[in-house]
C-alpha cells in the first residue's frame, strides 16, 4: 500500500511520460505506423473498386450504386466490350499456361540445384536469382531482340508472352520450392531409402508429398504475377488480339477511361488475391502437422 | 547360419578436408549389442552412414554376413535404421510409417497389417495407427521409428543416438527397454552414441571411437576398467591423472613414482617405461583420516571442496603430489567426515592404479 501511495504523488505530466515511456507496455508507436502505411496503400485500391460500381461514367464523382460496368452496359461494359474481354481472356489464358509450363519445370530445377554439390553449383543457384532482380524491362527487350532477331519462328504474340512468362516465373518456383526441399532436408529421403524404396519410389512417395504445399504456393505466385505482368507482356505483344488486362488498362486510361476500366482491374484483382488466398491456405493445412517444430520457410521468404 | 555379422575392413572415408573414418576394422557378430562411442566428430556417426549405404567409403569393405555391401545402394541392403530425429514422415500416420518398407516388398495387404500390429505391440503402442507423428511424444515417435525399422526382420539394426533427443528420466528407461528388446529379437544392433553410461549399460561390447580410429574394442567392463590408452580412460568417466616415471615393472605390477612418492600398481601394461600417467577412478579412491596408519600408496592432501551431487558426495583433494585427485564417495546418510581445507590421507588401491603410456608430443 505504501508503494501505491508514493505513486499517486507522481504529477500528471510524469505519469504521462511514465505511460509513453513504459517499455513493459504495448508498441504504441509502431501500431500506429503499421495501420498507417496499411491505410495508406489500401485505401486507392478500395476507391479505385468503389468507381468500378460507379453509376455514370466518371471516375471522380460517386453517382451511386450499379454493376453496369461490370455486364450492364450493353457496349462499354467488361462483358460486351470485346476488347476487355478478350483481355481478360488473353491474361487468364496466360496465367494459366505459365502455371502448367513454370511450375514442373521450376520444382525440377529446384530438386537438381538443391541436391547437386559439384562444380558450378554455386554459380547456377545464384544465376537463378538473375531473373528476379534483373529490371523487367531489361529483360522484355532482350526477349524482343531474340524473339524476332534470332529465333524468329517465334516471333510476337501469344506463343512469344508465355515463354517470356515462363521465363521469369522459373525463379520464383526454383526459389520457393528449394527453400522447402532446405528445411525438410535429406533425412526423409534417407528414411525412404533406408526402408527399401528406390530413388524415384522415394521421390514420389514422399519427397513430392512434402514439396505439395511449395508447388502450390509457387503455382499461386506465378499466376500472381504473370497476371499482373505489364512489361513483358507488352514487348511481346503482337497487338489487338494479344493484349492483356494490364496493357488494356495502360492504354485506356491513357484515352478516356470509362469505369469498366476499375471493373476490369477489380476482377483482376480479385482473382489474384483467391489465388494467392488458395495458396497459402493450402501451404497452412499441409504444414499443420509440422509447424511449431519448424520456422515457417514462406514466412522466412516474406510471402 | 545366424545373419548380422558385420565386418568392417580398412574402411575409409575421406571428405574434401577432413577424413572422417581413417581405416578401422571392426567384427561384430550376429545378435551383438554393439556400441560405437565417441565425442562429436569421431567418425562414429560416418561409419554408421557407410554401414546404411547414406555416404560411399572412399575405400575399405563392409561385409555383411561375408558379402560385401560397400556399394550396394542402401534400398538394397537389409540393414534398417533408427534415426537421431526419428524422420518419420509427417505426411504419413503412424501405419503408414510403419507399412512403408513392407509396402515396397509388395506384402499382401493381410500381412502388411498384421506385421505393422505386431510391431507395434513389440514397441508397446498398439492402438495408435491412425496417429500423426505430430501427436506423439518425442518417446512415442521413437518407439514408431523403432517399429518401422524393425518390422522389416533387418539382418542389422543400426542406431544412430536414438535417445538423444529424450530427457534424462525417459533416455535412462528406454535404454532398458532397448536391450531388453534387442535380446527379445536376436537381432544385431549397432549402436552410436556419444554418452558414456549409455554405452555401458546396453552393450554387449564397444569401441571407443577418436579422430577416425579405434582407440579400444571391448566388454563395456574391460574398456571401462583397463583403458589401454588416455582418451579411453578420460572420456569413459571422470579419471584422475597424475604424471609418473615407471620404476620397475614385472608381469605381476609395477612401481612407480610420482613426485617423490613410490605408488604400486597391478597388472600394468609391463612395456611402459619412463614417462607415464597414472590413472584412478575418483570410486575408488579412498579417503583415511589424517594421522592414519601409513601404508603403501598413501599419500597426504588437503580436501580442497566438497561438491554434492545426490547419490555421492564429489571430494576434491589436493595430493602433496601437486595434482588435485577427485573421489566419489556414496552418500550413505552418515556425515562425510572431512572437511573443507582439513588435511587427509589418500589411500590408491594398487588393483585400481592404471599405468598409460604417456603421450608422444
Amino acid at each position: 500500500m505504501a508503494e501505491n501511495r508514493r505513486a499517486a504523488q507522481f504529477s500528471p505530466l510524469t505519469r504521462a511520460r511514465g505511460w509513453l515511456r513504459n517499455p513493459w507496455g504495448r508498441p504504441r508507436f509502431l501500431v500506429v505506423v503499421t495501420w498507417a502505411y496499411v491505410l495508406w496503400s489500401i485505401v486507392p485500391v478500395l476507391i479505385a473498386v468503389q468507381f468500378s460500381f460507379n453509376a455514370t461514367r466518371s471516375r471522380t464523382i460517386w453517382q451511386g450504386f450499379s454493376t453496369r460496368w461490370y455486364w450492364g452496359d450493353p457496349v462499354d461494359s467488361v462483358w460486351h466490350d470485346p476488347t476487355l474481354r478478350h483481355a481478360l481472356v488473353q491474361s487468364f489464358k496466360l496465367a494459366g499456361a505459365d502455371v502448367i509450363v513454370a511450375v514442373p519445370i521450376g520444382v525440377l530445377l529446384a530438386l537438381g540445384l538443391a541436391r547437386w554439390h559439384g562444380r558450378g553449383a554455386g554459380t547456377s543457384n545464384f544465376i537463378m536469382l538473375f531473373p528476379l532482380v534483373t529490371p523487367e524491362i531489361v529483360m522484355g527487350v532482350s526477349l524482343l531482340l531474340i524473339f524476332t532477331q534470332v529465333f524468329t519462328i517465334v516471333g510476337t504474340g501469344t506463343f512469344a508472352q508465355l515463354l517470356g512468362h515462363v521465363t521469369f516465373s522459373i525463379s520464383y518456383v526454383v526459389v520457393i520450392v528449394r527453400g522447402r526441399l532446405f528445411s525438410i532436408g535429406r533425412q526423409y529421403e534417407e528414411a525412404a531409402a533406408d526402408l527399401g524404396a528406390s530413388p524415384a519410389v522415394a521421390l514420389t512417395r514422399v519427397l513430392l508429398p512434402l514439396l505439395t504445399p511449395a508447388i502450390v504456393a509457387s503455382a499461386a505466385v506465378v499466376f500472381a504475377i504473370s497476371a499482373d505482368d505489364f512489361v513483358i507482356s507488352s514487348w511481346l505483344s503482337s497487338g489487338g488480339g494479344t493484349d492483356t488486362v494490364p496493357i488494356r488498362i495502360y492504354s485506356a486510361t491513357r484515352a478516356a477511361p470509362l469505369p469498366s476500366v476499375n471493373a476490369i482491374a477489380t476482377i483482376m484483382m480479385i482473382v489474384t488475391l483467391l489465388s494467392v488466398t488458395l495458396g497459402f491456405l493450402t501451404w497452412r493445412a499441409f504444414t499443420r502437422d509440422e509447424r511449431g517444430q519448424k520456422t515457417d520457410d514462406l514466412g522466412a521468404l516474406g510471402l | 547360419m545366424a545373419r548380422g555379422e558385420i565386418e568392417l575392413v580398412t574402411l575409409t572415408k575421406e571428405f574434401a578436408d577432413v577424413t572422417a573414418v581413417d581405416g578401422i576394422n571392426l567384427d561384430v557378430p550376429a545378435g551383438e549389442f554393439f556400441s560405437l562411442l565417441g565425442p562429436s566428430g569421431c567418425g562414429k556417426t560416418t561409419t554408421l552412414r557407410m554401414i546404411a549405404g547414406f555416404e560411399q567409403p572412399t575405400s575399405g569393405q563392409i561385409l555383411l554376413d561375408g558379402t560385401d555391401v560397400a556399394y550396394t545402394p542402401p534400398h538394397q541392403r537389409s540393414v534398417n535404421t533408427v534415426f537421431q530425429n526419428y524422420a518419420l514422415f509427417p505426411h504419413l500416420n503412424v501405419f503408414d510409417n510403419i507399412a512403408f518398407g513392407l509396402r515396397r516388398t509388395k506384402r499382401p495387404k493381410d500381412e502388411v497389417k498384421q506385421r505393422v500390429g505386431e510391431a507395434l505391440e513389440l514397441v508397446q503402442l498398439g492402438g495408435y495407427e491412425k496417429r500423426k507423428s505430430s501427436q506423439l511424444s518425442g518417446g512415442q515417435q521413437q518407439r514408431v521409428a523403432l517399429a518401422r525399422a524393425l518390422v522389416l526382420n533387418p539382418a542389422v539394426l543400426l542406431l544412430d543416438e536414438p535417445l538423444g533427443a529424450l530427457d534424462a528420466k525417459l533416455r535412462k528407461a528406454l535404454q532398458i527397454e532397448l536391450k531388453a528388446l534387442q535380446q527379445e529379437v536376436g537381432i544385431t544392433f549397432l549402436y552410436v552414441t556419444h554418452d558414456q553410461e549409455e554405452a555401458l549399460t546396453m552393450s554387449d561390447r564397444l569401441a571407443v571411437m577418436n579422430g577416425g580410429q579405434i582407440e579400444q574394442i571391448g566388454a563395456p567392463r574391460d574398456v571401462y576398467e583397463d583403458p589401454e590408452t588416455l582418451f579411453v580412460a578420460d572420456f569413459l568417466g571422470v579419471s584422475n591423472l597424475m604424471d609418473a616415471q615407471v620404476v620397475s615393472a614385472a608381469a605381476d605390477g609395477c612401481r612407480v613414482a610420482v613426485d617423490g612418492f613410490e605408488l604400486e600398481t597391478r597388472g600394468s601394461d609391463t612395456a611402459v617405461m619412463g614417462a607415464a600417467k597414472i590413472v584412478v577412478r575418483p570410486e575408488r579412491v579412498e579417503l583415511e583420516e589424517h594421522g592414519a596408519p601409513e601404508g603403501p600408496n598413501r599419500l597426504p592432501g588437503m580436501v580442497e571442496r566438497l561438491v554434492y551431487v545426490g547419490s555421492a558426495v564429489q571430494i576434491m583433494v589436493r595430493a602433496a603430489t601437486g595434482e588435485t585427485l577427485q573421489a566419489l564417495v556414496q552418500n550413505t546418510g552418515a556425515a562425510i567426515p572431512f572437511d573443507q581445507g582439513t588435511p587427509v590421507q589418500l589411500h590408491l588401491p594398487a588393483d585400481a592404479l592404471r599405468v598409460l603410456p604417456a603421450p608422444a608430443d
